[in-house]
């Protein structure tokens, strides 16, 4: 079926970020989803081209079909029609028993390895600002098969080295030493998996097998490479661009607006 | 019978320097009446142990009753990115924060509800949480035993000895000395029921020494025992029962009503300045007597307009976006 396509100007770039993050759902999949753009993502996926994925939040429901979109993890809509009502012990105790597919993230800074800083600008003893913290990012992405960052692209996000690693990329710290090690070796045996995909407002990323090394995978509609090397910190490879990042239908972006969210809480 | 007082009484069983951990989970089902009486009674140097916090976090240490926050997350949700009043106290060294992770954190009340020292995962193994030059409580000297409650280590290593699978992290067991839980209902002798997610409540209530229910109502035992399954907590585990209708307010508590939005937003806005903490706190806490004022203040109603559906279980009204 012919994809009807909208152009850049009929939508705004959080639907952009909505629908690819939506896209890196398989159907069939486990998927563990925050407040905010995970949810949509999840939702739309369901209605799109995942409809037997299960949709588990953090504080403690499995597959709810909530008939109203969340404001957060805690809140009550999570509940409606899920097959399992619960809490932290059972959902988090799935995930590290390797039961998660896939996880959705975000965070202030990555770096060029895809670890994660949401816990503390500057020196964690003596910090400029303290964000929220770790929440529940890192178990995902350590114990998850899969996990998928949304970013905001800036250079002062992008950067070569943050300044706490609260959650692992591919390069990461191996305790009780703290040598920077692969995360294959830090991980051993019980090695799943990792960060795939960056989305940011301005192009998607991937993680090369060998090296752990972010590289550009796709410019959204709008956005040159130059625009995308402008907002990175690091030495990105650039060579394996594959081209512009399919911009969202119609179809999708009515299912957003209407049926995901028509209150406009996570779309203004 | 006879576990029944008040809000105030509840907050006199609290002492200065206690370990305390909350029901609840970010900005749901927190027991607010009692955090605004613990701001009112100006407790001191409390540890706060939870496995994740939120807006009655960050108005504890706001007020000054903080003196360790140790938790994975601090922060208002939708309405507030960040918890402003900490992220001031611990630029200025005014509170010392202990980073676990979120599945951490509930490890270890899981064990402290278990009874056992500590016990292994795999959670966020590769990040900075586990850098030992983090250990804050160690760099304040503060796992010297002096206070029981506090391991003498953040984390250790241990090789899996049963299935060679690698190197697990042993976390610490939690060990609060008073866990204060919001509820839907209790019963008079303290039979605890829980509607919708029961977050990490369960963990959080068996791991502490004393606990404290709040119930949105007091129901008679017999009733809640013709469904015994629905109930998470014997009677035998709660010390005091409090019946505070709203008392959750600003959050929002499943069945019952929503989360303030608007109310939260407005806290995160003016309280980024400890002057405009103590301005906020002078009209909202100190201004009023206690938590029924605190209600009539608020309005017959802002309350009515955050009252759940009693089939959605949240309301269907409330206007929530920008549509």
């Amino acid at each position: 079926m012919e994809k009807n396509y909208a152009k850049p100007g009929e939508y705004k770039v959080i639907d952009l970020l909505a629908v690819a993050a939506a896209r890196e759902v398989n159907d069939g999949e486990v998927v563990f989803a925050g407040t905010g753009l995970p949810m949509l993502a999840i939702m739309l996926a369901q209605k799109t081209t995942a409809p037997n994925s299960y949709l588990i939040y953090e504080a403690g429901t499995i597959d709810g079909k909530s008939l109203h979109l969340p404001a957060s993890v805690g809140d009550a809509r999570c509940v409606y029609q899920a097959a399992v009502a619960s809490g932290l012990y059972d959902v988090f105790g799935q995930l590290q028993r390797g039961r998660i597919d896939l996880g959705y993230l975000g965070g202030a800074e990555i770096d060029m390895y895809g670890n994660v800083n949401t816990t503390v600008i500057g020196d964690y003893t003596k910090p400029q600002i303290r964000f929220p913290g770790s929440g529940g990012n890192p178990d995902i992405n350590s114990m998850a098969r899969r996990t998928v960052f949304i970013m905001v692209q800036e250079k002062r996000r992008f950067r070569e080295k943050v300044d706490y690693i609260t959650s692992p990329g591919w390069r990461v710290r191996k305790w009780p030493g703290g040598q920077m090690v692969s995360r294959q070796e830090a991980f051993g045996k019980t090695f799943r998996g990792g960060p795939s995909a960056v989305i940011s407002n301005m192009a998607v990323f991937r993680f090369d097998e060998e090296t752990g090394l972010m590289y550009l995978d796709t410019v959204h509609p709008g956005y040159t490479v130059n625009d995308v090397l402008n907002n990175v910190d690091f030495q990105l490879d650039v060579s394996r661009v594959k081209g512009e990042t399919e911009p969202p239908t119609h179809e999708e972006l009515h299912i957003l607006y209407h049926e995901v969210d028509p209150e406009g809480i996570f779309l203004p | 019978m006879g576990k029944r007082i008040t809000v105030q009484e509840a907050v006199g069983m609290i002492n200065d320097g206690d370990m305390i951990t909350f029901s609840g989970f970010t900005i749901w089902r927190r027991p607010m009446a009692v955090i605004y009486e613990i701001i009112r009674q100006r407790k001191q140097n409390l540890h706060l142990i939870e496995v994740n916090s939120g807006t009655h976090g960050d108005m504890l240490v706001g007020a000054g009753c903080v003196k360790v926050w140790e938790s994975c997350w601090i922060g208002h949700e939708l309405f507030g990115k960040l918890g402003g009043n900490l992220d001031r106290k611990v630029r200025n060294g005014e509170v010392i924060t202990e980073d676990y992770s979120h599945h951490q954190m509930l490890l270890r009340m899981a064990a402290g509800a278990l009874g056992i020292p500590y016990i292994p995962t795999w959670a966020s193994r590769g990040t900075d949480i586990l850098n030992p030059e983090y250990d804050m409580l160690s760099k304040h000297a503060m796992r010297d035993g002096s206070n029981p409650n506090i391991p003498r280590q953040k984390a250790q290593w241990v090789e899996d000895p049963f299935f060679e699978e690698g190197t697990l992290i042993h976390v610490p067991a939690a060990r609060p000395n008073i866990c204060i839980a919001h509820v839907q209902q209790v019963g008079e002798d303290g039979t605890v029921r829980v509607w919708g997610q029961k977050y990490a409540d369960e963990e959080a209530i068996k791991a502490a020494d004393k606990v404290i229910i709040v119930a949105e109502e007091v129901v008679p035992e017999e009733y809640l025992r013709r469904e015994p399954s629905q109930n998470i907590i014997p009677p035998y585990l709660v010390d005091a029962i409090v019946q505070q209708p709203w008392g959750a307010h600003p959050t929002g508590n499943f069945g019952c009503y929503e989360v303030d939005g608007p109310f939260v937003r407005d806290f995160y806005n003016k309280t980024r300045t400890q002057e405009g903490f103590d301005a906020w706190a002078e009209e909202w806490i100190f201004g009023v007597p206690d938590f029924d004022a605190y209600l009539e203040k608020l309005g017959y109603k802002r309350l009515q307009s955050l009252k759940a559906n009693s089939a959605y279980k949240y309301s269907n009204e409330a206007k929530r976006g920008s549509r």
